[in-house]
């Protein structure tokens, strides 16, 4: 039987291994993004899946990945579940026409295009959208009750409900860019998920006394000496990569 | 006028300088190696020359962007909105191990370094954390219909900020100078279609459009007279 990491694809063969999956330690961690074991699942064969997609058109349930895994056993009938509960969700936000923008999300609206306009070689406008996203970030309100267990919680209702509802909506309307979106962010939400939870359960000896690294594309978060040769989610080369600077002087 | 321009990139640039011999304005040759603008024909001759690639066309305007359907929009703003409330908790968690930090500075004895350690671990988990949700929602945003600076409804936020700024302190001159150095191309566009004129040749039949003053037939080449023009 083989097992895939949801986040970076890797696949860990039980035959060759020569141990199964399920005796492994829980704090064992995927070699290539070191995501946890609770981010795995069976791989099935192409054939089987393929007839499994034909049913969930049939009964119109939402998928979730295009990828050749499978949810774990305990949420396999939890994807029904969230497809409504992705309906759900939009109706309590949306109400009437679009939601608004609020500070925070302005302020990150203005440092993406203050990069698009680094793209363009454009220095003083993004020096000017840089400067419009201070502002709101300034301006972004605050969070008194935004303590981890708050974090934590926000991660996973992205997870169970937030990306079901933006991806189903995409793959409706045939938006292959925000699919991609959903993917990306998926896999990252889940990596930082899996890193605060860890946080939680163990303290922070598995951060002291090595690096935290951020690939500047897509924002997978990596806890090592070096950063990984290529991103697991976004795939680009490891200079790509930023490390967190620490505040105390060692 | 010219459609593109040549940029380079300098992390490629290998310094082979054939853009150098082969530029018919000199455009490439800089001091500061950038490429001048002013200069640069668009003819593309550097960027094939170059044997590093390090040299791109890239185009004075932009295509409109695809309309993203509102059924999609109507999720995803929500989504981007949540993800801006998970920034602000990561930076508030981080700025208070900082603070922490900050404070045991003062005390110099053995248990305040593992609690040095501790807050240093926190602190950069957490600014780690507020980096990476910053760059899954700018890359929401991206494709909420914001993926270029040079897009209508980039002008139309501006043009609302310069026109009804969010609050006294927000910089207004910053807004109203990135709506004059920036090009609107969904305007433009609009304007160039609404231009557009249908012209029949009567000297060899072909029918076309233009948005040129002064037509003439892309088949035959004739013009003026010989050109009727045709709702």
């Amino acid at each position: 039987m083989k097992y895939v990491c949801s986040i970076c694809g890797y696949v860990y063969d039980e035959d060759k291994e020569g141990r199964s999956f399920a005796s492994l330690p829980e704090s064992w961690l995927c070699p290539l993004c070191k995501a946890p074991k609770s981010m795995f699942a069976p791989e099935k064969k192409i054939k089987e899946r393929a007839a499994e997609k034909a049913e969930d058109r049939k009964e119109g349930a939402s998928e979730q990945e295009e990828e050749r895994t499978d949810r774990p056993a305990e949420q396999a009938g939890a994807e029904k579940r969230k497809e409504k509960s992705g309906r759900e969700w939009e109706e309590e936000t949306t109400g009437d026409g679009l939601q608004k923008l609020s500070a925070g999300a302005l302020a990150a609206l203005c440092s993406s295009l203050a990069r698009g306009c680094e793209k363009q070689y454009k220095e003083e406008e993004s020096s000017l959208f840089l400067e419009l996203s201070g502002y709101f970030a300034s301006m972004a309100q605050s969070e008194p009750e935004g303590d981890i267990d708050t974090l934590t919680e926000l991660f996973r209702k992205d997870l169970d409900e937030g990306y079901p509802s933006v991806s189903g909506a995409a793959r409706e309307a045939g938006d292959r860019g925000t699919q991609r979106i959903c993917v990306w962010g998926e896999k990252v939400t889940k990596i930082l998920y899996a890193l605060i939870s860890r946080y939680q359960r163990e303290g922070t000896a598995f951060l002291e006394y090595t690096q935290i690294w951020v690939c500047s594309v897509c924002g997978f978060v990596f806890v090592g000496d070096t950063p990984p040769e290529l991103c697991p989610v976004c795939k680009v080369p490891s200079w790509k990569f930023d490390r967190i600077e620490g505040r105390s002087a060692e | 006028m010219k459609k593109q321009v040549a940029v380079r990139n300098l992390r490629l640039c290998t310094k082979d300088c054939l853009c150098l011999y082969v530029c018919p304005t000199g455009a490439t040759d800089t001091e500061n190696s950038v490429i001048d603008t002013e200069k640069c024909l668009g003819c593309g001759v550097c960027a094939g020359a170059c044997p590093s690639g390090a040299i791109s066309m890239v185009p004075v305007t932009y295509p409109p962007q695809q309309k993203k359907a509102e059924r999609v929009l109507g999720r995803s703003y929500p989504l981007a909105n949540q993800k801006a409330r998970q920034e602000k908790m990561a930076r508030q968690q981080a700025e208070a191990a900082k603070a922490n930090l900050d404070r045991k500075e003062a005390a110099d004895d053995g248990t305040s370094q593992k609690e040095r350690n501790r807050n240093d671990a926190i602190y950069r988990l957490m600014t780690a954390v507020a980096k990476s949700v910053r760059l899954v929602n700018e890359d929401l945003l991206r494709e909420s219909g914001y993926m270029l600076p040079q897009s209508g409804n980039v002008h139309k936020l501006l043009k609302e900020w310069a026109e009804n700024p969010p609050s006294d302190d927000f910089p207004v001159q910053a807004a109203q100078k990135l709506l004059k150095l920036l090009q609107d191309h969904e305007r433009e566009n609009m304007e160039k279609n609404r231009n557009k004129k249908k012209y029949r040749c009567l000297a060899c039949g072909h029918v076309f459009e233009t948005e040129n003053e002064e037509p003439v037939c892309p088949v035959c080449g004739a013009a003026g007279i010989n050109l009727e023009q045709v709702q």
